[in-house]
């Protein structure tokens, strides 16, 4: 354990730490908003709408997200999108989440008891009301675990952009690598460094699910 | 957009990485269903350093990035000695971190199994391996199953990363078709293709196994 | 763990007709004691029912005479052999699991919940411990098999899975499962308890003619009526400790305790 290399390299490490950190919340946020709007689509009368989300969600569940990345940013500037290597792979990583959070929404949706909906409907309640009053603070309270859950997804599925080449924290910890010849030892420290950052998303969630619950 | 002309030319290549990626797949699978099942029976010991190490397993595999894992077992294994080729470095890599989420899976299913049963084949004299072989096991892959296909589908996706370690599987061909045809938006998603069409295959089959498994079960 | 400091008598308990036997058997569960002072003996063919309140231990009891739960005090001894524990310089070692079946071997229980297997048919059920802990081969396991679900009359339901028949029927397998190893001695932890009222006749039958040929029992049960006509004798159990003992008819014609009356009226008031 050469502490002093580690002291040395600390900065950069520390600096694709914060690169990943921004980068899942960014794209976080990209999927959630596309996984909340697909999932709304998703419920409209129109089959084409439904059947298009329905691709869109088995298109990005089924296909790893390397491949994804690789069409955006490889096979993009052929139809004309050239991206720098960062925003490509925060937005490829926000369509990607984007069809799993639609998932979860949806599932949040039906797991409201259908008796307070139609509680709400007998009081006269009108249907935007409905959503906004009951339905969505209700379906909140669900999904914290898997939309938590899902983050996490996303913060390790991040270590993917290295490959097209974003300053990332396993980019870094390659490049580090490269330049020092110690193998083992930095992608250890890394894993325990994106180890210590999912556990504390998780702690957050479990934090946010017990405020908001009525427990 | 020559998709036709790209499929026909390399049709070969495409089907023996796709065939690679199954394989490399199937293996980490099948190797972490016996590992996950007894890291399964291990995180519910009642033998707390037994408890203790297989919780620590889990939470660092199921907490850390696919991609440092096989970094980290493709860089260690020659420094303890095993001069490896790159494919069983990959499902090494693979298998160590599908048992720790098939673990968790099977907990899961471990736990909604009534302990009453178990008590029942106590009393009767059964040891507590054959229990867990002829009672416990075999209700637990049906309640377990659609969670085992999603981690099949998710292993078949992260085995798309090994590409890196310069195993030939899928995605490494596509990159391969890339250069020799300069064309990388019909090759990727000619590739995504495949690997969507294996996990949608997977999914159907998932539907049919579960189906079949429920005939003895209608309660 | 059992007290280590009380001078352990290592002689095996001498007396050939006591099958079940404790001494100053006690469980707690953290600060609560659920069994206190329990001292019991079952000979030979004795049918003994516990009946009391729920929460005054009864199925605990049974459960650690059974041995699936561990008892914090006391002994238990099954045909003469202490379970669960053996003595090493005159303190008390947890026993090996092997050994725990080896004395536990000739005892039976049966479960409120029947416990059967969901993933195997009846015969199955029945036979599975036959060929996995008798190794007998399949044909000697199954002619067995279906000799006893023929004694419990559920000899035409032997192909059939537990989802696909009635809890009564569920129940009757269960206890051919039990009976099938054939043990010397049944514990029966309130077996109708959770049947819809129309087939708890036909469970207690079953047990009935066990008793009457010979079979010796500890029964745990609400039925009343059921417990005075099958039982030799009856103990009453309330918050852990038996509170009253004797044969049916002093017990339910004649009882002595205050709490035993109480007990008594609670349920008469409820047998409209």
């Amino acid at each position: 354990m050469d502490f002093d290399m580690i002291a040395r390299y600390a900065p950069l490490l520390l600096q694709g730490l914060w690169a990943t950190i921004y980068i899942t919340a960014l794209a976080s946020v990209i999927a959630i908003g596309l996984g909340l709007a697909v999932s709304l689509l998703n419920a409209t009368p129109f089959r084409a709408m439904r059947w298009l989300c329905r691709i869109y969600i088995e298109a990005m569940r089924g296909t790893p997200i390397l491949i994804i990345l690789f069409i955006i940013y490889y096979g993009g500037p052929s139809i004309g999108f050239t991206f720098d290597a960062e925003p490509t792979g925060i937005i490829g990583l926000g369509i990607y989440g984007g069809g799993y959070f639609a998932e979860i929404f949806r599932a949040g949706f039906q797991s409201i008891p259908e008796g307070h909906i139609e509680a709400a409907q007998m009081l006269g309640i009108p249907k935007s009301r409905i959503i906004t009053r009951i339905k969505i603070p209700q379906m909140l309270t669900l999904i914290i675990p898997p939309v938590t859950n899902q983050v996490i997804l996303l913060l390790k599925e991040s270590a993917v952009l290295s490959i097209i080449t974003v300053a990332e924290l396993t980019k870094n910890t390659t490049g580090m690598v490269a330049e020092t010849f110690a193998v083992v030892e930095p992608y250890v420290i890394v894993a325990l460094l994106y180890w210590a950052v999912v556990e504390s998303i998780s702690f957050l969630g479990r934090y946010l699910e017990r405020k908001i619950s009525y427990a | 957009m020559d998709f036709i002309r790209i499929i026909t030319n390399h049709y070969d290549a495409l089907l023996t990485g796709a065939m690679m990626t199954a394989l490399i797949s199937g293996i980490s699978i099948c190797l972490g269903m016996v590992l996950g099942l007894n890291l399964a029976f291990g995180l519910i010991s009642k033998h707390w350093p037994i408890q203790r190490f297989c919780a620590g397993y889990r939470s660092l595999l199921r907490g850390t990035p696919m991609l440092v894992q096989l970094f980290i077992v493709f860089y260690l294994l020659p420094k303890i000695g095993l001069d490896v080729p790159s494919i069983v470095a990959a499902i090494i890599a693979l298998t160590m971190n599908t048992t720790a989420f098939q673990a968790e899976i099977y907990r899961g299913g471990l736990l909604t199994i009534p302990p009453g049963q178990v008590e029942a084949a106590r009393m009767l004299g059964i040891k507590t391996q054959t229990i867990r072989i002829r009672i416990i096991i075999p209700q637990l892959f049906r309640l377990v199953l659609p969670s085992l296909v999603n981690e099949t589908i998710a292993i078949l996706k992260n085995s798309s990363l090994i590409s890196v370690i310069a195993v030939t599987e899928l995605m490494r061909t596509g990159q391969q078709i890339v250069a020799v045809t300069f064309r990388p938006l019909e090759v990727y998603i000619i590739a995504a293709g495949i690997y969507l069409t294996m996990n949608i295959s997977l999914a159907k089959l998932g539907s049919f196994a579960e189906g079949r498994l429920a005939i003895g079960t209608r309660s | 763990m059992p007290d280590r400091n009380v001078n352990i008598n290592e002689d095996v308990v001498a007396e050939p007709d006591v099958v079940i036997k404790t001494e100053g058997l006690q469980k707690n569960f953290g600060e609560l004691r659920v069994l206190n002072e329990i001292d019991l003996e079952i000979r030979k063919s004795e049918v003994v029912c516990i009946i009391g309140p729920s929460g005054s231990g009864k199925s605990t009891l049974l459960r650690c005479i059974a041995f699936l739960e561990e008892y914090s005090e006391g002994r238990v001894f099954i045909e003469g052999k202490l379970l669960g524990y053996k003595v090493v310089h005159g303190t008390l070692v947890r026993e090996s699991q092997s050994n725990i079946n080896k004395v536990r071997r000739n005892v039976g229980m049966v479960f409120q919940q029947f416990n059967l297997w969901p993933h195997m048919t009846v015969l199955r059920n029945v036979t599975d411990a036959l060929r996995v802990v008798k190794k007998m081969d399949r044909r000697e396991a199954e002619r067995i098999g279906l000799e006893t679900l023929r004694k419990v009359g559920m000899e035409d339901k032997a192909r059939y899975y537990p989802a696909q028949i009635s809890g009564g029927q569920q129940q009757r397998a269960a206890i051919a499962r039990a009976l099938a190893m054939k043990p010397n001695v049944m514990l029966v932890d309130e077996p109708t308890s959770a049947l819809d009222p129309e087939l708890v006749g036909e469970v207690l039958q079953v047990i009935q003619d066990l008793a009457s040929e010979g079979m010796t029992m500890a029964i745990v049960s609400h039925e009343m009526g059921f417990a005075a006509n099958v039982a030799d004798r009856v103990l009453f159990l309330d918050e852990g400790r038996i509170v009253e003992h004797g044969d049916p008819a002093q017990i339910f014609k004649n009882p002595q305790s205050q709490r035993l009356i109480q007990f008594l009226d609670t349920w008469k008031s409820r047998e409209l």
